[in-house]
């Protein structure tokens, strides 16, 4: 027997009440993994870049700007390449399958995210090979059940052809598989050249450009200096890093990530006032036994490790049950819905764990340590 | 028996009183007592007569109000209640009346439990409680739990767990409280044994005279001092 034998013995006393412990933690720890995950992969962000810039219209992210601001970016003597991107937002076969494609210049993009996106020269000659080809994402390739090869037609919400139609008719010519898995690749990549030339209206327009800055250059003071550059034009900017980017960009519907944390916060404030209230009990009854454990010469600091201890044990075990669901669960969801159960997620949980198993831990603790022995022997 | 001449155990003018309902009920005004070492002590006396609070001084878990209390080398008056927890898990083993066993222990683990705070290793702990069990004779009974042992058995695995960090004090509150008389004796041939064989000095609480007459001497206490001493033969 060891001391955390201890612990975990007092834990399995009343093993009714542990497991019903145990499935609470689990079931929050459960809801914790999921949506920090979500958010982690969802968003994109935790695979977006912080090097690379966006610049966008300081007028909303759906004004364009014109191609002729892109020589005036690549003026700047801190900036290394610089791509553009228009954006497409439609629909395959039912409307509810809304899928996003970029158009942009495949050998600008390849220099400027290829790493973030995980192209290689292959896929960009691939792509290069006629006007209509396009790259799938792999989240975007499995979700759909699409193939290389394959022919697809989206039809935009929001770009009209020339020919008055919304129908887009393009030919997979490769996955991309995105840097890891939190890179978002729930989207294809189309050719600018020809998507500009056939959309009716903006011709020669972006939604955005995206900077890498030369090294040693910071993003920041570049980011400020595009910014100063395009104020008193027609088309002031709002240049971001990409992470920031992508995080305002959900911002515009709701701060998703400030709700989800207060409903999970609020979750674990009551599961730590009921594990709180159940351990108070649990350890006041057994102020006996705490009495003869110091009359052994238990100091005061074993019986706060020892109950510090059991509530650590129950919280383990139960965020651990828990934390492996939310894996499963993002595992075999993951690339649809754009899970990501990460390292850092993964460390933030278990940091969560502790802290809850030493809160809810401390104050039944902290009665023990202080009930004189004598006191206690008098409560049989 | 080899006895040191000088006193192992020495209370000086112990005062001890209780706040019951607003007024200090003195228990002891100006209690003395010496105990040799390797005595063996029985204390007898009317309920109330501050047995068990003087056995809880001499345990560490009590304080006297006033006067000198040292055993061995240290002043227990003057230690705080760190250094008390260090003394008793040191120096003292404790028997109880109603044993007082943990129910989610099984009989070694219980034994186990005060050479969690000793530096030994796994093995060595294995092999001081089979040692202690065998000595009380429940080797075999490792694995069974308080709630399907007899009352006897019981008081041997406390007995057990009270002698395996090897104190030089044991100290009984009515052991033989609870036992019938052939329990009883088997209990109180083991606390003999353990006095004339492994030299630990024994303090024992108890109402039954014939339990006291296993002891070398017996005290009687009433109304907060000693009254009567004898030599048992
Ligand atoms: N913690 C306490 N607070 C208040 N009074 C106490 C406390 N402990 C003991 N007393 C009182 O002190 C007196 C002596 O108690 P003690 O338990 O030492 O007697 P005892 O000789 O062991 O009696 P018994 O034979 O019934 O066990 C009793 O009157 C008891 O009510
Ligand atoms: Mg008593």
């Amino acid at each position: 027997m060891t001391f955390l034998d201890l612990a975990r013995k007092n834990a399995w006393r009343m093993p009714l009440r542990t497991v019903l412990l145990m499935v609470s933690i689990a079931v929050a720890f459960l809801i914790y993994g999921l949506t920090a995950s979500f958010i982690n992969g969802a968003q994109g962000a935790a695979g977006a870049s912080d090097d690379l810039l966006g610049v966008t219209s300081a007028g909303g992210r759906t004004q364009p700007l014109p191609m002729a601001a892109k020589s005036r970016i690549a003026a700047d003597p801190g900036v290394a390449v610089v791509g553009y991107v228009k954006r497409l937002r439609g629909f395959v076969d039912v409307e509810r399958n809304v899928v996003a494609i970029s158009a942009a210049d495949p050998d600008l993009l390849m220099t400027v995210n290829g790493k973030e996106l995980g192209l290689t020269p292959a896929l960009v000659g691939a792509i290069g090979q006629s006007h209509d080809k396009v790259l799938v994402g792999r989240a975007l390739a499995e979700a759909q059940g699409w193939t290389v090869g394959q022919r697809v037609t989206v039809t935009a919400f929001d770009t009209p052809r020339e020919d008055g139609g919304r129908d887009w008719r393009f030919e997979i010519a490769g996955i991309f598989e995105g840097e890891s898995a939190a890179t978002d690749s729930y989207f294809m990549i189309a050719r600018y050249g020809y998507v500009n030339a056939a959309r009716a209206r903006a011709k020669d327009t972006v939604d955005a450009f995206v900077v890498r800055p030369r090294a040693g250059v910071s993003p920041g003071e570049l980011a400020a200096r595009i910014d100063t550059l395009f104020a008193n034009s027609a088309t002031p900017t709002r240049t971001q890093s990409e992470k920031q980017f992508l995080e305002a960009f959900l911002r515009q519907y709701a701060d998703i990530e400030l709700i989800v944390n207060l409903v999970v916060g609020a979750a674990f404030v009551t599961l730590l006032m009921i594990v709180v209230n159940i351990m108070v009990f649990a350890v006041r009854e057994r102020t006996f036994e705490i009495g003869l454990l110091k009359t052994l010469g238990f100091s005061r600091l074993r019986i706060l490790a020892l109950i510090l201890g059991e509530t650590l044990f129950v919280f383990a075990v139960g965020g651990g049950i828990g934390l492996a669901l939310a894996k499963l669960a993002t595992v075999a969801a993951g690339p649809v819905l754009g899970l990501v159960f990460s390292a850092a997620v993964l460390a933030k949980a278990i940091a969560i764990i502790t802290v809850l198993g030493l809160a809810s831990g401390a104050l039944p603790a902290f009665n023990a340590m202080r009930t004189p022995i004598i006191k206690a022997f008098r409560t049989r | 028996m080899i006895q040191d001449i000088a006193p192992y155990i020495a209370l000086i003018g112990i005062r001890k009183a209780y706040r019951i309902g607003g007024e200090m009920m003195p228990i002891f005004s100006g209690l003395d007592l010496t105990i040799p070492r390797g005595d063996f002590v029985a204390v007898m006396g009317p309920s109330g007569s501050g047995k068990s609070t003087l056995l809880n001084m001499l345990a560490g878990i009590d304080r006297p109000d006033a006067g000198t209390l040292s055993i061995g080398t240290s002043r227990l008056d003057q230690m705080g209640e760190a250094a008390r927890s260090a003394w008793r898990a040191h120096n003292m083993g404790i028997v109880f009346q109603f044993y007082n066993l943990l129910p989610m222990l099984n009989a070694a683990e219980n034994v186990e439990l005060p050479l969690l705070l000793k530096p030994l290793s796994r093995k060595e702990r294995r092999l001081r409680v089979e040692r202690v069990l065998d000595l009380v004779g429940l080797s075999g009974w490792e694995k069974q739990y308080p709630a399907m042992m007899s009352g006897g058995q019981q008081q041997r695995i406390g007995i057990a767990r009270a002698i395996v960090s090897d104190p030089g004090l044991l100290l009984c509150d009515e052991p033989t409280g609870d036992l019938d008389r052939k329990s009883a004796d088997e209990v109180l041939d083991m606390l003999r044994f353990l006095n004339r064989e492994l030299e630990k000095t024994i303090v024992m609480v108890t109402h039954d005279p014939q339990a006291a007459l296993y002891a070398r001497r017996t005290l009687h206490l009433d109304k907060g001092d000693f009254v009567e001493e004898k030599r048992a033969a």
